[in-house]
């Protein structure tokens, strides 16, 4: 069966939300052992913003490829510019929290680093084994 | 002689500038990921504008370059998390 954007956009949506899920319990427990309650929500934390980050660009991809190649590249490079700024604004405040602690704050980081990196495989995995059908598309 | 005062007062300038590193360190982290994308999206497009048939392939191909470029920026972002002052 042949695949469009849509659908291989979709599945690596899913599935990456899945794999994200998984690794963030496996950090909370770590966490939990490493720092208590602080490493729990510290773990959290960092699958959160994993899930967010790595999702907006697989949703940049999935809404920019309706619009033709100017609106794709307007979707994915505007959506990469708002969200580096978000993620700026989001490090700025849970680098100044006081909720994360000196022993938790490497869970964030270890966590986030994880997530991005299975993802990473992941995507690369599921786009290597989708059957792209070339399509002639419309610029309007 | 008057050169020799500039740079000598510049320098001092240069050695009391303080504040927090970090400000140098997201500069400096910043220009490898925007090179990287810079070079993704050229290519895509003109490999679009070469075989527009090709476009959703490319468009899924760049996804997967882009959040390769972008975790590499993520991390840059992350490291005050272990990089305690």
């Amino acid at each position: 069966m042949l695949d469009d954007v849509k659908s291989v956009m979709q599945r690596v949506l899913k599935l990456g939300a899945l794999l994200v899920l998984v690794i963030t319990l496996v950090g909370s427990g770590v966490g939990f052992l490493v720092a208590g309650n602080p490493g729990v929500l510290a773990a959290l934390a960092g699958g959160l913003l994993a899930l967010l980050f790595t999702g907006l660009t697989a949703l940049s991809v999935l809404i920019g490829s309706r619009f033709g190649l100017t609106g794709f590249m307007g979707a994915v490079l505007g959506g990469w510019v708002f969200k580096m700024v978000l993620f700026l604004v989001i490090f700025s405040l849970l680098s100044r929290a006081e909720w994360l602690t000196t022993q938790a704050r490497p869970i964030v980081f270890f966590t986030i680093v994880a997530a991005v990196l299975g993802t990473l495989i992941l995507d690369s995995l599921l786009i290597a084994k989708a059957r792209l059908t070339p399509v002639v598309q419309s610029d309007k | 002689m008057q050169i020799i005062q500039l740079a000598a007062e510049t320098a001092t300038q240069v050695s009391a500038i303080s504040g927090n590193l970090g400000v140098l360190g997201y500069g400096i982290a910043t220009i490898g990921p925007a090179l990287g994308v810079g070079l993704v999206v050229s290519k895509t497009i003109e490999s679009i504008a070469r075989q527009p048939e090709m476009a959703g392939r490319l468009q899924v191909t760049m996804f997967i370059g882009v959040a390769l470029i972008e975790a590499l920026a993520l991390i840059g972002l992350a490291t005050p998390f272990i990089f305690t002052a």
